[in-house]
């Protein structure tokens, strides 16, 4: 006997609704994301002026990248400034974070907000801003460094090959010191306090709470944003884009791989060796990445 | 059975309930609404983006002449980012997405425009076009070289950007010097030793002759193509370790390095104001489109400052360059062509406009018949009541090309390092080996892009 069409539809819908919920964002998916990252795999082995002039070119784009001296310059400077990241940054957030922990500091959400409010001006407000504070006579870091060292001084933030990193650094150091302080006040206040206690009781110091009780109840979050900073940094872009004025700095001295592959892809127009460096970056993040959570997750 | 009653049998089988029938009704009538009827595209004659905002100020009267005089014709003018305009253009064209029928484009990104087949180039080669109505030859045809790839015409240049030399007329006073007796640059480097002064004496330099980076190709390169350099030549040939190119690196960092540097450099903007309030700058290099960017941010030095041309390489040379630049073009999928020519004659090539832009921008045109009108000879207050159109006019016609090819921001950037090298150099170890070293860096820079150009099979 034929079942009435409510139950019919009952079972098409019971098997394939959760297709029909999942198809929306299948086929966003697969327009914006799976077509061009595939599409850019083929890029990378090609040299085009768009669709309707490709010559196959094979391996040679990544021949060449790795002869190629301006890559290895960006590479360089993006380990730096991830190094830099992870080695000043991470432990400034930190130490901030144990500040702002205390109970007994007054003023502890005003401060809190204070420093995380630079990361709500987002990278190019603060880069305009600060290409304005790193001017070389006139600019408020050099008039400040004039008086504390109490002569005439002419730091060329911008315009010195061995200054452009620290400038960079120093401006994410503002950045985003508080907003990674965020995730390890939120990471503090999940250490179970009950072992503090018996860290006192066994006569524990500052030092050895830290060491003992603090970094393995916050060492998901420390792994964490390490890895984020990691990936955070090797994207790196806005930042060094505008502070240098669309450039990458005196003697590419604030070239990163990304904005390689930005000058590569559309200010010289060859697209190809653009999809070539953004694979090998994929290549480069998933390693540091995979090698950073396996040593997360290692035991002492 | 009625609808109602269909309705309700059918409602408790939707597992979800109502809602996410509802919304997946209306997402599929909206879909099919928009196949049926597409957004319409501009109701416009003519869709033309721009990138400055004083060539937009300076267009709306002669848009609005335009459209007048072609009752029905409607030219719809949209101020687009510089480089969104680059950036967006070369997408669509790659795409096939929609562009507007006319552009203007920074003359230093033209070169991204000519980088696969002629064919494939975005633009209109409009080269038979312009010769064939004889507008070529009312310009100044070593602009065309912004706007031409391999021979041919893909645009109209805007304008010439002679390069002049902006001084302090009162600080000249002052010490005494003519600008007359200026003649060459070693002449100029003479009397910039005698003004580049550590006033304070706290052994930093208060005062420089000249404004000049030495971090950047960006003043170099004005150098260079006055000494008749450059980047590439007409045939496309990388040409920026020349002979030229060495000894005018050379002669640039002896001015901007070493014990006797004339030349010093802070950035532009409200740092360049404060600078100039300061005497820190005499002179800067000052292409015609820089004198109304000086008027406006530093009112106070109105009287102070006057022009002179640039000094020579050698007596009797060349005393001009060119700095910056754009090109007008007509896209390829341009709707109404004759409509497109008829704007871009009415904008580029009509004398009254031209002469009333002038006032506006202090731009002067590359047509050359139109540098006759009286509005070139008014005297300007700012600039010591010298009038500064005809100085700039009487000098437009010596301009020097400026070739360019995919390859010329790499080019510039290559150019911008072998200048930061060479003055390092220059200020270490002053002449010693100075030619030598900077042959070597030319060459090595250069061969740099040479491999990047070999590995583009559409030359």
């Amino acid at each position: 006997m034929r079942q009435p069409l409510a139950q019919r539809l009952w079972h098409w819908q019971h098997k394939g609704t959760p297709y029909l919920f999942v198809l929306p964002f299948f086929l966003i998916f697969c327009t914006f994301m799976l077509y061009p990252l595939l599409k850019s795999v083929y890029l990378a082995f090609t040299c085009t002026n768009g669709p309707r002039s490709i010559v196959w070119v094979g391996w040679d784009n990544f021949n060449y990248l790795c002869r190629d001296r301006n890559f290895w310059i960006a590479v360089r400077n993006t380990l730096v400034y991830a190094a830099a990241s992870i080695v000043l940054q991470l432990p400034c957030s930190m130490g901030l974070a144990l500040l702002l922990h205390r109970q007994w500091l007054r003023g502890r959400t005003l401060l809190r907000f204070a420093f995380f409010a630079p990361y709500l001006c987002g990278q190019v407000f603060v880069a305009v801003l600060f290409s304005v504070l790193f001017v070389p006579r006139f600019g408020l870091i050099n008039r400040l460094l004039q008086l504390v060292s109490g002569h005439g001084l002419e730091l060329r933030w911008l315009g010195e090959p061995s200054l452009v990193m620290p400038a960079l650094i120093i401006v994410t150091l503002w950045l985003y010191t508080g907003f990674n302080m965020i995730y390890f006040l939120a990471a503090l206040q999940n250490v179970d306090q009950g072992l503090y206690e018996a860290a006192d009781i066994d006569g524990a110091n500052a030092w050895q709470k830290f060491r003992h009780v603090t970094m393995p109840g916050i060492k998901p979050i420390v792994v964490f944003v390490v890895v984020m900073s990691t990936i955070g940094s090797f994207q790196l872009f806005e930042l060094p884009f505008v502070l240098l004025n669309n450039g990458s700095g005196v003697n590419q001295a604030g070239l990163t791989i990304v904005m390689y592959l930005y000058q590569t892809g559309f200010e010289t127009g060859n697209l190809g060796y653009a999809a070539a460096i953004g694979w090998v970056l994929v290549l480069l993040i998933m390693s540091i990445s995979a090698l950073q959570l396996r040593l997360g997750r290692s035991q002492p | 059975m009625n609808v109602r009653a269909r309705l309700q049998a059918w409602l408790p089988a939707v597992p979800f309930g109502p809602a996410p029938m509802l919304l997946l009704l209306l997402a599929a009538g909206t879909g099919i609404l928009l196949l049926l009827f597409p957004v319409r595209r501009s109701l416009a004659s003519l869709d033309f983006w721009i990138f400055a905002i004083n060539h937009r100020d300076a267009y709306q009267r002669a848009i609005a002449d335009f459209e007048a005089a072609r009752p029905g014709v409607r030219v719809a003018c949209l101020l687009v980012d510089q480089t969104a305009v680059s950036r967006r253009l070369q997408a669509a064209f790659m795409s096939g997405t929609h562009v507007p029928d006319m552009v203007e484009v920074l003359a230093a990104d033209t070169g991204l425009f000519f980088r696969g087949p002629l064919d494939d180039i975005g633009f209109l080669d409009l080269t038979e076009r312009l010769k064939q109505t004889g507008l070529y030859d009312r310009m100044v045809t070593a602009r065309f070289s912004v706007c031409s790839s391999r021979g041919r015409i893909f645009g109209i240049p805007h304008d010439v950007h002679p390069v002049m030399l902006a001084y302090r007329r009162d600080i000249f006073e002052q010490e005494g010097i003519d600008p007359a007796t200026i003649v060459t640059w070693d002449d100029f480097v003479r009397v910039g030793r005698r003004l580049t002064k550590d006033i304070d004496g706290d052994g930093v330099i208060d005062r420089y002759m000249l404004e000049a980076e030495d971090t950047s190709a960006t003043h170099f390169e004005m150098l260079l193509l006055q000494a008749g350099g450059g980047y590439f030549d007409a045939a496309g040939t990388l040409i920026m370790d020349n002979a030229v190119a060495q000894q005018a690196l050379c002669a640039f960092a002896r001015m901007v390095a070493g014990p006797g540097r004339i030349a010093g450099n802070l950035g532009g903007g409200q740092i360049l104001t404060q600078a100039m309030q300061n005497d820190y700058f005499v002179c800067l290099l000052c292409p015609d489109w820089r004198t109304k960017v000086l008027e406006q941010d530093i009112p106070n030095m109105r009287g102070k400052l006057a022009l002179m041309p640039l000094p020579a390489w050698t007596a009797g040379g060349r005393r001009t360059s060119t700095s910056g630049g754009t090109m007008l073009g007509i896209t390829r999928p341009c709707r109404n062509l004759p409509l497109a020519m008829d704007f871009a004659q009415h904008l580029y090539f009509n004398a009254n406009e031209l002469a009333l832009r002038f006032r506006t921008t202090n731009i002067i045109p590359p047509v050359k018949d139109s540098w006759t009108q009286a509005v070139f000879d008014e005297p300007r207050p700012f600039w010591s009541d010298q009038p500064i159109g005809r100085l700039y006019c009487t000098l437009a016609g010596d301009v020097p090309p400026v070739y360019v090819t995919p390859f010329m921001s790499m080019a510039r950037a290559r150019m911008g390092e072998a200048v930061i090298e060479a003055t390092r150099q220059y200020a270490a170890h002053g002449e010693q080996e100075l030619a030598a070293f900077v042959g070597a860096v030319l060459a090595r820079k250069a061969d740099d892009v040479r491999r990047q150009m070999a590995r583009n099979p559409y030359r």
